[in-house]
């Protein structure tokens, strides 16, 4: 008993012991998994706005390394007209490129009024355009070279730089090596804030021709065709795309310089500089903090709630432990009670036999009604050690399955008027009465049947109040079924019981079983019942009595 | 068990099909296809007592030199960087031949030597200049005329060069818009040819001395080819088409320009070709091309030999490409669709013919593919006449298709014709069926049908092949999931545009130095041949006033249209096409994610000339379109 409790004060306190530690690993979690959240969320922040921007200025990479190269592919043979028309597909895609400067040039060795020209190598504007959004026809055209007078310089501006660059590499260039991408972008690309200049990639042979009109005396050559074309960008119409409008409440395209002047601690920036023509602009980024908070908040949700599901699961487990532990315990009891049972029935009858035998030794005769009275008591303390014997034994067969059934054809009015007639010897005052519907034999083995029976009326007599000692059994064919039901007018089952009066060594706690009972009868006729294919069900009433029914498969 | 046996019975007549079909084609290696021909261009010295050849030294073609019995055979010079394009005998003892220097980039210059391979020698040679050759053959009294940009690197005049001294004698100065140069059988330099870009104009002087004076001007649509003079040299042979549609062999008076009469028509195709013999001071036969070329004769002893040389050549074309001065000795060279050329020796006094050797020998005939005339109607109604070469062992029915059309002097200008081809061939011998077909805007088939191709690059020419490829599936021939489009010059333009406009027809597409931009095209008509410059804006269009056109013909501009894998070659010197625009091209096909396999050499031009950057080219293509066309 002293064991028992131990076991079980020790497995209680572990339980608690495991919970307090996983509770507070849980709270510990938690906190450790906002605190990343949050660190996360703010690199984040820090770090996305490089996504931001590769987003936003896509188009201006797709304008800068598809849309402008294919200047060249028209190898100076643009005119206005088919410049509007290159120039169209520009607005419409580009919403921020503005104007676009058109500049009809060409090179010779001619002498001319408006140009440029290193030794003999001249270059030289033959028109210069201006198309774009909102331009009046009447300022689309900004200069001809039959009108000499009218260049402006504002208008020459990108002319000459490019120029210039050009010259200065025709001039230094090795023209019998192909243009190597660094060449290509030194020479006929300008960028510069807002601005980007292209002029189209001549031919290897023509930088051969210009070089050599630049330093030979040749007579006057043909005119050689290049296209430049200014393209004006504005950056404030650049899309912003923000990829992350978690993190980023407000993305604005800024001057460089710009810094946020109120001093709100509510919010957070940061900002990345615009590449290319744009490098006078940055992208500035900035959130609420409140806002940043929901954010964790709700990448945190799913961290929280996996915590939580773990913490569940080992509540659970915990739970689930504890349980097994008490049945075992309950069930640890029950074994100890059935021995304590078990031994205080072999007691009785051994200590009758052994005062019996005690009294026959030491009596110095024995009368005629002595010898018979000893020879009886014997007889009878015998038969009961062979009963309790035989029971304990047919039960661990049936649950080991070591038994087979016998079968034969049980008459049943025969087999029920033997029973009774045994029973009424035993318990005179046991009122006992049979029914029988549809049926007239049964299919089994009766010695098991008889043990059902015997069981079940035992418990009908013992658990009856002496003045309703009282059993009804009635015995009847239920479609394919034999139906076997016995009705007392006993004390009842309390309903909390009701489960447990099938288990073994289960004993319900009453006057009426203080002895000679092992809590193994309604077991074994659950057993044999079980064994038998059959159910066995219990409906009853407290202080009125309680209904046993079996039933087992009819064959015919 | 029953199944399983009639299984394994068919198992089994399957294999042995296949390895009956296996045996039947043999996979011929690439290098057998492409190599450098083993002896080529014979020709005989005036005298009849010398064979010359070019044969591969060191994978270049030189030239030597042997007697007619094979004997004393020398190599007359070494040059192992580029093979010898030109040569002939200039007299009994000096040949003179044309080679590139510097790797083809300054041009052809010419060299001399003696037959025994002494005393080499470069003539006429100035810095920067090209030189071409008025004389193609026998220099008379050791002089020959060449044309030279000397003067002025944009027009080239004509000189009377000494071959032993190396004396140069202006004997015509170019007023700029003279395009060609003839010589009389004498080496006197009695007509030019002059255009101003659309007109070309002919020009006869009678004597050196005089002035030259036009005769006839034509429109450049219009051709007037000089061919010989007549024995007073006061009326010439020529090829003209003036006033009718297709050229014919003519008589034409020199001083009026009149034609007498015409020698020779045909109603379908245009005459080609007028030979005229220098002995005889006449025209010996003409040659028209139909499906393949036919003679007309024109003299009976030529007629006389060549049915003898039939008689004992049966089954193969036939030509002379050489005689000795007296017309007694002929080199003959002979060939089929299915035979690169043999070249053999005809001594027509006792009419006995010698073989002086194959052009590839690696190459049997019987393993070669029929190349089959085929023809077909646009969808315009025009018929368009090609060729269809089915490879051998396969059935007609459902055959991966290659569809080659045709490139020429950087535009559509040309034609296929019926001959060895051994990129037919290689394609042919790797299962794939080669059509080929002659669009309008190709040649031969007079001035019409040449002219309805122009500004049509990108229009109805791409719709003429399309129509043959559509053609081609309706007979159940071409497998309409595994065709593919190659080509090189024009034809790889064409497979370009093919696969931007047609990329439901084609599986994938190779272009060989293909166009991808006509504004490159038209701005790199060199500058001497500033005397086309109008003429190509005819044929091609004008890049400004005709923008719009260009853009949508260039494949360069849509990019965003391809869809097929595609195989780029392209030598960097090539100057039809800008190398950074060729780059530019596969750059964005890349972008997209087109498989694109490019192979780009620098040290080539518009045609790779040297074995290696060959064989890994069309292992290249092999590859590219097996994997393409493989997979069903």
């Amino acid at each position: 008993m002293k064991r028992r409790k131990q076991i079980y004060h020790k497995n209680f306190s572990l339980i608690i012991a495991f919970l307090i530690l996983i509770s507070i690993s849980l709270v510990f979690a938690l906190a450790l998994g906002y605190n990343l959240t949050q660190k996360y969320i703010e690199n984040e922040f820090a770090s996305q706005k490089i996504d931001v921007l590769e987003q936003t200025v896509k188009p201006y990479n797709d304008l800068f390394q598809n849309k402008i190269p294919e200047i060249s592919f028209y190898q100076g043979f643009l005119d206005s007209a088919s410049a509007i028309k290159y120039l169209n597909t520009i607005f419409t895609k580009f919403p921020f490129v503005e104007r676009a400067f058109f500049y009809d040039a060409s090179i010779s060795n001619h002498k001319i009024t408006n140009g440029f020209k290193v030794n003999n190598f001249t270059i030289n504007p033959k028109a210069v355009y201006q198309f774009g959004r909102n331009i009046l026809p009447d300022s689309v055209v900004l200069f001809k070279d039959n009108n000499p007078n009218s260049l402006s310089m504002r208008t020459t501006d990108e002319f000459n730089k490019m120029a210039v660059k050009f010259t200065e590499f025709i001039e230094s260039s090795d023209t019998s090596k192909t243009l190597s991408n660094d060449d290509i972008f030194n020479v006929f690309y300008s960028i510069t804030p807002n601005r980007i200049t292209y002029m189209n990639i001549p031919r290897q042979e023509e930088l051969k021709i210009f070089k050599n009109l630049m330093f030979r005396n040749q007579p006057p050559s043909l005119f050689y065709e290049q296209d430049m074309l200014t393209f004006y960008l504005n950056p404030l119409r650049l899309q912003i795309k923000n990829t992350h409008p978690e993190l980023y409440q407000h993305i604005l395209i800024k001057p460089l310089v710009y810094e946020s002047l109120d001093n709100e601690p509510e919010i957070i920036s940061n900002d990345i500089p615009l590449p290319g023509a744009f490098s006078d602009y940055k992208l500035y980024f900035s959130s609420n903090k409140a806002f940043l908070v929901k954010e964790v908040n709700s990448r945190f949700l799913p961290i929280a709630s996996g915590l939580l599901i773990v913490y569940g699961m080992l509540v659970l487990i915990a739970y689930v432990i504890f349980r097994n532990l008490n049945v075992n315990s309950k069930m640890f009891k029950l074994q100890h009670d059935f021995i304590d049972n078990l031994t205080h029935e072999f007691k009785t009858p051994v200590s009758v036999i052994k005062i019996a035998g005690n009294n026959i030794s030491s009596a110095s005769h024995l009368s005629n009604h002595e010898r018979t009275h000893y020879g009886k008591i014997l007889d009878e303390e015998a038969d009961k050690l062979n009963y309790l014997m035989n029971r304990l034994l047919s039960f661990t067969q049936i649950e080991n399955k070591a038994i087979k059934l016998k079968e034969e054809r049980v008459e049943l009015s025969v087999f029920c008027e033997n029973i009774i007639n045994t029973y009424k010897l035993k318990y005179p005052n046991f009122h006992l009465h049979y029914h029988l519907e549809k049926v007239e034999y049964y299919k089994t083995d009766p010695i098991l049947l008889a043990s059902i029976f015997q069981n079940l009326m035992d418990n009908a007599y013992k658990y009856s109040l002496p003045e309703k000692k009282e059993l009804n059994i009635t015995i009847q064919k239920v479609k394919k079924n034999i139906v076997f039901c016995f009705i007392d007018k006993g004390i009842g089952i309390p309903q909390k019981e009701i489960e447990n009066i099938f288990e073994k060594f289960y004993r319900i706690q009453n006057q009426y079983n203080q002895q000679g009972s092992v809590g193994l009868g309604l077991a074994l006729c659950k057993e044999l019942v079980n064994f038998m294919n059959g159910s066995i069900t219990v409906k009853s009433r407290e202080g009125k009595g309680s209904e046993f029914i079996i039933e087992l498969p009819y064959e015919n | 068990m029953q199944i399983f046996r009639k299984y394994f019975w068919l198992c089994g007549l399957i294999i042995l099909a296949s390895c009956f079909k296996n045996k039947q084609v043999r996979i011929i290696p690439i290098e057998d296809f492409f190599k450098n021909p083993e002896k080529t261009a014979f020709a005989i010295s005036p005298d009849g007592k010398y064979i010359s050849y070019l044969r591969s030294y060191k994978n270049r073609l030189n030239i030597f030199v042997q007697t007619l019995e094979g004997g004393n055979i020398t190599r007359l010079q070494t040059d192992t960087t580029r093979d010898i394009s030109y040569y002939f005998w200039a007299s009994n003892s000096q040949i003179l031949y044309v080679s590139s220097k510097n790797g083809g980039i300054e041009g052809p210059k010419l060299y001399a030597a003696k037959r025994d391979g002494t005393h080499t020698r470069e003539l006429a040679y100035f810095k920067k200049t090209w030189l071409r050759l008025i004389t193609e053959k026998r220099a008379i009294n050791d002089e020959i005329l060449v044309a030279l940009n000397k003067r002025d690197s944009t027009v080239f005049d004509a000189y009377r060069l000494n071959i032993q001294t190396n004396q140069l004698t202006l004997i015509g100065i170019n007023p700029g818009n003279v395009t060609e140069w003839f010589a009389d059988p004498e080496g006197k330099l009695r007509m030019a040819s002059a255009s101003d870009g659309v007109n070309e104009t002919l020009l006869y002087r009678s004597k050196e001395s005089d002035l030259f004076r036009p005769i006839i001007t034509n429109n450049f649509k219009t051709t007037v080819i000089p061919l010989g003079f007549c024995k007073n040299y006061t009326c010439i042979y020529a090829l003209s088409n003036q006033n009718r549609d297709k050229t014919a062999l003519v008589k034409l008076d020199c001083v009026t320009g009149k034609e007498h009469h015409v020698i020779y028509n045909n109603q379908k195709v245009d005459i080609i070709e007028g030979m005229y013999s220098n002995a005889k001071h006449q025209l010996v036969y003409a040659t028209y091309e139909t499906w393949k070329q036919q003679r007309y004769y024109l003299d009976n002893d030529i007629k006389g030999m060549y049915t003898r040389l039939e008689k004992m050549l049966p089954n193969t074309e036939i030509s002379i490409t050489d005689q000795d001065s007296a017309e007694q000795k002929f080199i003959i060279k002979t060939y089929t669709d299915r035979n690169p050329g043999t070249f053999y020796l005809y001594t027509i006094t006792n009419n006995k013919l010698i073989k002086l050797g194959d052009i590839n020998p690696s190459i049997n005939k019987e393993e070669m593919a029929e190349m089959k005339a085929v023809k077909y109607k646009t969808r315009d109604g025009l018929e368009v006449n090609g060729y269809l070469t089915l490879p051998i062992g396969k059935a007609d029915k459902n055959l991966p298709i290659i569809v080659m059309p045709h490139g020429g002097h950087g535009g559509p200008s040309s034609r296929n014709s019926w001959m060895y081809n051994a990129e037919v061939q290689f394609l042919a011998n790797r299962g794939y069926g080669v059509f080929q077909m002659n669009y309008r805007g190709s040649t031969g088939y007079g001035k019409v049908f040449w002219a309805a191709g122009f500004k049509e690059w990108g229009g109805k020419i791409q719709n003429d092949i399309a129509d043959g490829v559509h053609w081609l599936i309706n007979e159940g021939i071409a497998d309409p999931k595994r065709i593919a489009i190659y080509g090189s010059g024009f034809g790889g333009y064409s497979a370009l545009h093919g696969l931007c406009f047609n990329s439901d027809l084609y599986k994938c597409g190779a272009s060989y130095s293909g166009l991808i931009n006509l504004f490159t095209y038209l701005k790199g008509v060199p500058a001497y041949h500033k005397a086309f410059q109008a003429m190509s804006f005819e044929m091609v269009g004008n890049p400004e006033t005709d923008a719009d056109y260009f853009r949508l013909a260039s494949p360069i501009f849509h990019t965003d249209r391809i869809k097929a894998p595609v195989l780029i070659a392209q030598g960097a010197g090539d100057p039809s096409v800008n190398v950074n625009e060729t780059n530019q091209f596969v750059k964005e096909l890349k972008k997209r994610n087109i498989p694109v396999t490019y192979i780009l050499k620098e040290d080539e031009g518009h045609f790779f000339k040297k074995e290696e950057n060959k064989w890994e080219f069309y292992k290249q293509l092999e590859f590219f379109l097996k994997s393409n066309l493989n997979k069903k």
